[in-house]
């Protein structure tokens, strides 16, 4: 089964989304986890994370970003311009930060260059930096824009009654997800961190119903398993990954990944909407206000307590604090979680890497091992 | 009981054979095109001068870049961790260790006891590594004693404008048309090297004593230049080569683990 | 960090030095050609400035009073608030309330130190932040955050929204000094109800916040006051730009700084109107005589920068554009948005633009909230860039009106912002008939791009495509 996952999370084109377009249905493709699924789900279209994975150079992505761009959105970009998204009957792009935000004219650019490599439907998103009830406001009424954009182009209706079915379908996959997060802090994990991925990316991938199954079975006989023991225990945080194959190096033989605070991670299903309440604006409440993201500055001291809470929960015994080169938010701020994290005696380790393809494992193992004779070394001695 | 550990690097593979806890035996070659090339050769040279063979050996842990390659080792561990060990040894009361060495450069903490505390290496970036110097050198068409030795005698470096080994490059070029003395810029090109690296180790911050280890641990000039930057004396290595403590540090291990030891 | 550069607050010396150059044409000409001989490193930079007569003397005293409030903020039981730029002032003049802008601060220091703040930049480096975040924060914030400088109380930024490396460092900044922090954030539309009204409320919340540091509530009538003068100076500003459409421009080159600096050190009060008042004097005068403000009197091409200038030591870059006969029509940051201003008029719709209300409070705030969301860069370079009232139109609509020869970019290898869409700019520049040069420079930090190479390769632009 965890090859089901594997397979949703790293073929773009998957069996799920073909079928759902040989029925005759829509996809719109959506770059951030700020944008609330459940919206296009109440539409009977399916959300689909875009993401950058599989890109094997940038050479469309750099004739429209600059150089001194992440090279996220740079891959994303370089899929497009290959026609690679031509699935997607829509796009939702966001100020998720600066260079994602960029991806909105330099896609429009590329779509007025080449035929066809841009959807017709395409929507620029603003999600606020901070939370409070005048931005809580300013979400709903976006969601409500965006919501009659999809109604007029999509020509579908998407009422209360919808949309609170899908937060509820929504909100049950988040509680499935709250147990897989538990399964992970035990003493013998019974999946591995590459494998948790695998998972949380085929949720990006397929339609939630189908997921859900999945899940439920996954989780079932995951609940059974003897688990992996042995190894020393890592939480990874920082800038997007979706490459299970990154999670691999760094687990090897000898480490295992039980925590993150990753937006392809926890940030994917940690809190429920609430059911009660007007659906757009809990949606949007939500949204805005669980993110552990660093666009909402100033949130750091918040964002730091999460993360000591989830090294005692999961047991940690070190942090990997990854950043796409450029990723400032997150660079920075691993910074400042290594000095606080290592002041409170938990072993921190920086590392600064591109995204696309796996290059430079050679490098990224070497720290990492030592990373873990550290650990082992001050195990050893306590 | 015989040890030994080897080190194979970007630029240079390094062997070391200790006997009961003293190097018997060590040796520095240029590396090949592959690491385990270059093991099989250093690590024969080392062999054949101490008139051993592998067998003699009871136990060897491999380190650097090449490490897992290595068909001959029982053990690959860190090269942070090698160096680290490697240091304590060579100079027991260092608590800082910089190594500046071929392709990256790093910089790690030691507690009482000898052990990691924290490091922190470069990233993707020439300037501040033993190729920057190479470069420089070649522009200048010295060796890196030669640079060393005349950026001493320097009485106004330059400072250089870029922080790129490519840009850099063509600086040296420009100052090179200008008649300017070959000593300031040699001088120029280590303060440079030295900025970037002080950046990094001050990263981790300094406890004396701090030392260096790595084959630009013998360039007086960045040595000097990476004081003046840091302002701490660093002790320099004595005993051994420092450009061999990556092995040193890998024999140590070995032997911990010929004794029973957990690695 | 040298032990020599932790030995003094930095902020204190650059004061002591602008005071003291505020002071050297008080002699007579042959003390002042004297003592320019004890000031290797700043004689060039002194040079460039009181050359351009009074505005360049009143630059240099204006500068002095921005760091002598800064420095002595504490003694006079005053608040400090380290903010941008682009987030103007005057809210912090009404409050009683210090600013201490950090770009500001690096380009005073990338003018006038050898090594600019490299030592300051290494250190936020050295202390957690990416090398790749901006240079115009790192420069000023890494000397803050090693304790050498006055006491901050909070932080204050408006650039969520507009600019995250911005944005970022002061994130940073003020979790590492463990500092209050606000944000005002600005949502991908300039106008339109929904933003009228966000830009509104946040400002409501700003106010609090201030006053919840301060302990102080605002006074409208001392906001009324700053608003006056502000909109004195929004007037000689209009002027300003009224007079650079005249070919030959009768504006000097420098005068873009200094326009610039009077707003943002001093937005409302009395010291940025008199340097303001100055330049008008000579710009005037220069258009009455019908002559070039290049001091080289022939005007050979006129550049629009669309987006910032080149910091290098001594003003160099000034220095280059003058002695080439390019006339600089400005950049980003020296073109405001008041409803007077020509560009307003001509090219752009009257709700882009702020209007000063002070009817009553509610009024004032908004006045305020839209002064802040057209400050430069706030305005047109949150939603995507050819979006209506967004870079490209203002752009091209400046570019017009000051009959440019040619766009150049200049920016920073941090400006993650524009680094995502300058190529596509400089495609819709091109075709709109403009030849467009991206710098890859970064205007604060040398050591990325020389400035010999820089210029360079400027020059080269321009002969490759037959401008001069």
């Amino acid at each position: 089964m965890i090859k089901e996952f594997f397979e949703a999370s790293t073929a773009l084109n998957n069996k799920y989304v073909t079928q759902w377009k040989k029925n005759g249905k829509k996809v719109v493709g959506y770059t951030c986890s700020y944008v609330p699924d459940e919206v296009f789900h109440a539409a009977g279209i399916l959300p689909f994370r875009i993401r950058g994975f599989g890109a094997t150079d940038t050479t469309i992505g750099d004739t429209y970003f600059g150089p001194f761009i992440c090279s996220l959105p740079k891959c994303m970009l370089q899929l497009a311009g290959e026609g690679k998204f031509n699935f997607l009957d829509g796009a939702i792009i966001t100020p998720g930060c600066d260079s994602m935000r960029r991806l909105d004219e330099c896609w429009r650019k590329a779509g007025s260059d080449v035929e066809g490599v841009i959807p017709s439907f395409f929507f620029h998103y603003g999600v606020p930096h901070k939370y409070a009830d005048y931005t809580i406001k300013w979400l709903t009424d976006e969601t409500w824009r965006l919501i009659a954009a999809v109604e007029k182009h999509f020509k579908v209706k998407i009422t209360d009654v919808d949309l609170k079915k899908s937060i509820k379908l929504y909100n049950y996959s988040r509680k499935l997800l709250d147990r897989f997060e538990a399964l992970r802090t035990l003493d013998a994990p019974p999946f591995s961190g590459e494998e948790a991925l695998a998972v949380i990316l085929a949720g990006t991938t397929m339609p939630r119903e189908e997921y859900n199954v999945l899940l439920e079975q996954f989780i079932a006989k995951a609940e059974k398993s003897p688990g992996i023991k042995g190894r020393v225990r890592l939480m990874l945080v920082g800038s997007a990954n979706d490459d299970v194959g990154l999670v691999r190096v760094m687990e090897g033989e000898k480490a295992i990944v039980v925590a993150d605070n990753l937006c392809f991670g926890s940030r994917f299903y940690s809190d429920q909407v609430d059911e009660e309440g007007d659906p757009v604006f809990e949606l949007s409440r939500r949204y805005l206000g669980h993110n552990d993201c660093p666009r909402m500055y100033g949130d750091y001291r918040r964002r730091l307590k999460i993360l000591a809470q989830k090294v005692e929960k999961a047991k940690i015994d070190g942090v990997i604090m990854q950043n796409i080169r450029f990723c400032d938010l997150h660079g920075s701020e691993n910074g400042l979680f290594e000095r606080d994290l290592e002041a409170k005696g938990i072993p921190c380790m920086r590392l600064e890497r591109e995204y696309g393809p796996l290059v430079e494992t050679g490098r990224m193992k070497m720290r990492v091992d030592a990373f873990i004779e550290r650990i082992k070394q001050r195990r050893a001695i306590a | 009981m015989f040890a030994a550990g080897c080190d194979v690097g970007s630029l240079t593979s390094k062997a070391v054979i200790m006997k009961d806890g003293k190097i018997i035996e060590s040796v520095i070659i240029k590396s090949k095109t592959r690491p385990w090339e270059s093991a099989d050769e250093v690590m024969g040279i080392a062999l054949s001068r101490a008139g051993l063979t592998m067998k003699d050996i009871k136990s060897c842990v491999g380190t650097g870049y090449g490490r897992d390659k290595i068909s001959f080792i029982d053990e690959a561990i860190s090269e942070i961790a090698c160096h680290g060990k490697g240091a304590r040894w060579l100079v027991p009361s260092v608590k800082t260790v910089i190594d500046i060495g071929g392709q990256d450069c790093k910089a790690l903490r030691l507690d009482d006891k000898g052990n990691m505390m924290k490091f922190i290496t470069n990233d993707k970036c020439a300037s501040g590594t033993g190729r920057f110097l190479e470069v420089m050198a070649k522009v200048l068409n010295l060796n890196l004693d030669e640079m060393g030795e005349m950026s001493a005698r320097s009485k106004k470096p330059i400072t250089f404008a870029s922080a790129c080994t490519v840009w850099a490059q063509a600086d040296v070029i420009q100052h090179l048309n200008d008649k300017v003395p070959i000593e300031d810029i040699a001088a120029g090109v280590n303060n440079a090297m030295a900025s970037r690296m002080a950046t990094l180790a001050n990263n981790i911050g300094l406890e004396k004593d701090v030392c260096m280890t790595g084959g630009v641990a013998k360039n007086d000039g960045v040595v000097n230049a990476l004081e003046k930057h840091l302002g701490i004396r660093i002790k320099r290595i004595r005993r051994e080569d420092p450009q061999i403590a990556g092995a040193i540090g890998a024999a140590l291990f070995a032997m911990e683990k010929a004794k029973g030891g957990v690695l | 960090m040298r032990n020599e550069t932790r030995e003094y607050k930095f902020d204190w010396m650059l004061w002591n030095t602008f005071a003291a150059a505020s002071r050297l044409k008080n002699g007579t000409q042959k003390e002042y050609q004297a003592m320019l001989k004890y000031i290797p490193y700043f004689k060039r930079i002194m040079e460039t400035l009181l050359g351009t007569g009074e505005p360049g003397q009143k630059f240099i005293e204006i500068c002095s009073k921005y760091l002598e409030n800064l420095v002595f903020a504490k003694e006079k039981g005053k608040k400090t608030a380290i903010t941008t730029f682009c987030f103007s002032p005057a809210i912090f003049y009404a409050m009683d309330i210090i600013p201490i802008c950090l770009e500001v601060l690096t380009v005073m220091m990338t003018f006038m130190y050898k090594r600019g703040t490299a030592e300051f930049l290494d250190y936020c480096n050295e202390v957690g932040s990416t090398e790749t975040s901006c240079s115009s924060q790192r420069g000023a914030i890494g000397a803050y955050l090693a304790g050498i400088g006055a006491d901050i109380d909070m932080f204050v930024t408006d650039t969520p929204g507009v600019c995250d490396t911005n944005a970022n460092a002061f994130s940073f900044a003020s979790a590492y000094l463990n500092k209050p922090f606000f944000q005002l954030d600005m949502p991908p539309d300039l106008t339109g109800e929904r933003s009228n009204e966000y830009h509104r409320e946040d400002f409501k919340a700003l106010i609090c916040f201030l006053e919840g540091q301060t302990g102080k509530r605002l006074d409208p009538e001392r906001l009324k006051e700053n608003l006056r003068e502000l909109a004195k100076q929004d007037e000689i500003i209009a002027e300003l730009e009224d007079l650079a459409r005249i070919v030959p421009s009768p504006v000097p080159v420098l005068y873009n700084l200094m326009v610039s600096a009077s707003k943002f050190l001093f937005a409302g009060m009395p010291e940025g109107t008199s340097l303001l008042e100055s330049m008008l004097r000579i710009a005037r005068e220069n258009a009455a005589k019908n002559i070039s403000g290049l001091s080289g009197g022939v005007e050979k091409l006129r550049a629009f920068f669309c987006y910032i200038d080149h910091y290098a030591q001594n003003m160099q870059f000034w220095q280059m554009l003058d002695g080439n006969g390019i006339c600089y029509q400005g950049n980003i940051l020296s073109h405001f948005w008041s409803n007077n201003a020509p560009h307003v008029a001509y090219y752009h719709k009257e709700e882009v633009a702020y209007t000063i209300d002070m009817t009553d409070i509610d009024s004032l705030i908004d006045s305020l909230a839209m002064i802040n969301s057209r400050m430069p860069m706030i305005k047109s370079i949150r939603g995507p860039y050819d979006a209506p009232n967004m870079w490209l139109e203002d752009t091209l609509g400046l570019a017009k009106l000051y009959s440019a020869d040619l766009i150049v970019y200049n920016g920073t290898p941090g400006c993650r912002n524009t680094w995502g869409m300058v190529k596509l700019l400089a495609r819709d520049t091109e075709k709109a008939g403009y030849p467009t040069y991206i710098m890859y420079a970064d205007a604060f930090d040398v050591r990325v791009q020389s400035w010999e190479a820089t210029e360079e390769r400027f020059m080269e632009f321009l002969k490759v495509r037959r401008l001069v």
